[in-house]
């Protein structure tokens, strides 16, 4: 029989074992794992996956042993454990050919698109999300926004944006990323457009621009990774939350400097036609961005900083410096 | 009994059946989905909503994921899951007669 073992820790041996038999199955293993189930025969690897976060990654079975079950007593392992750490809405992202394993498992489709099935441990839990939204009404449009922190940038863009819309849907990603928890990037933003009118803030929950999320660890070749991520984020906004909100229009700021945004937003200008949406490109105010805040405010330069940002930001970064 | 924590039983290997309960919901909502769910669907979905009634848990959001369990199997694993998710650990198992 064989014996499964967990660990939150992954190091040492049973690291590198894990890399070299998850590398034998076409997968290459980040450092965002929090707890690992595997099965073990004799003291070899034949089964493995992990949990990260609420993502469940690094699945691999050996092919001998495949249809004995020894998938499912490691998605078993690891949502037992996700449920004991308390998150109890889980993702998994895996080829649409094997999507229909993980459905009989207790998974859900939320989209599929460049060669990746997204799936959810709840059923209709984007249907709820998006239930959960506040509608707007006429024309509307949408922006999604990281705002680390909320920067005169983003508000000239919503400004803009605002105008030219009767609602705007404000989408502000909720993931962990840098020194902002989301709470705190969602009140600057809350604080910094309370008088623009009709707009409408969300939270992006899981499903738009969840970058720390994304499945780029199956995809060999980190470019065609990151088109197909943007394929998957462009389909589940096309598809599913546009038209839920009756969203027509998106809107983006020029992007000069981020490399990865900028290509981003030249395959929403290919795609979201496609859905029948519109990409509105408003021009960047002045070249600011966020990561400019970010070195200002690295270098204790909080002049530079109050030049960047509205007054309720630099307030709000003051009072937490 | 109350559900106030999120809790789960069971696994998803094959005679198995894992539970997930959560706090919320009007009643008892449950989702369920087996591979044997044709022909003993509904004799499962009575079993698990039969044990809650039983524990008193008037509302909760159930997922079931089964793999083929027995009556019994159904039993135990919505009690675990209810008790857990109440935030009752120490309860007795002792049969009553």
């Amino acid at each position: 029989m064989s014996e499964l073992s967990a660990i939150s820790l992954l190091q040492g041996k049973r690291l590198e074992d894990t890399r070299a038999f998850l590398a034998r199955h076409g997968l290459s293993m980040g450092e965002d794992m929090d707890y690992t189930a595997q099965l073990f025969e004799g003291g070899v690897i034949f089964a493995t996956g992990s949990l990260c976060g609420n993502v469940l990654k690094y699945v691999a079975v050996e092919e001998s042993a495949q249809g004995e079950g020894a998938c499912a007593r490691i998605v078993s392992e690891l949502a037992s454990e996700a449920y004991r750490r308390g998150r109890t809405h889980l993702f998994l992202y895996t080829k649409p050919d094997s999507a229909p394993f993980f459905r009989s498992l207790g998974f859900y489709d939320v989209i599929a698109a460049g060669g990746i099935a997204m799936l959810e441990n709840h059923k209709a839990g984007l249907d709820a999300y998006l239930a959960s939204l506040q509608r707007g009404t006429g024309r509307q449009g949408a922006v999604v926004m990281n705002c680390a922190p909320f920067t005169l940038g983003h508000r000239y863009l919503v400004e803009e944006a605002a105008q030219r819309v009767d609602s705007l849907h404000l989408f502000v990603v909720s993931e962990e990323w840098g020194p902002f928890s989301p709470e705190k990037r969602l009140a600057m933003v809350k604080v910094g457009t309370a008088d623009i009118p009709h707009i409408l803030l969300h939270e992006c929950g899981s499903y738009l621009v969840s970058a720390a999320t994304f499945p780029t660890y199956f995809i060999k070749d980190k470019c065609r990774a990151e088109a197909a991520q943007a394929e998957l984020d462009i389909a589940l906004f096309g598809q599913k939350i546009a038209p839920a909100l009756s969203i027509s229009i998106r809107f983006v700021g020029t992007e000069p400097y981020c490399p990865v945004t900028a290509r981003y937003n030249r395959r929403l200008a290919e795609e979201l036609p496609r859905y029948g949406l519109e990409l509105v490109e408003l021009p960047r105010k002045d070249g600011i961005s966020a990561s400019e805040v970010r070195r200002a405010m690295a270098a204790n330069d909080w002049e530079r900083v109050r030049q960047l940002v509205p007054q309720s930001t630099y307030e709000a970064l003051r009072s937490n410096a | 009994m109350q559900i106030v924590q999120p809790a789960v039983a069971g696994t998803m290997e094959s005679s198995d059946i894992m539970i997930r309960i959560e706090p919320g919901g009007a009643g008892v909502e449950l989702s369920l989905e087996s591979s044997v769910l044709s022909q003993f669907g509904k004799q499962i979905e009575s079993v698990i909503r039969g044990s809650l009634a039983e524990l008193g848990v008037e509302s909760a959001r159930v997922t079931a994921v089964d793999k083929g369990a027995l009556d019994c199997t159904v039993r135990a694993r919505v009690m675990t899951a209810a008790y857990r998710g109440a935030g009752q650990e120490n309860h007795s198992w002792e049969v009553k007669v």
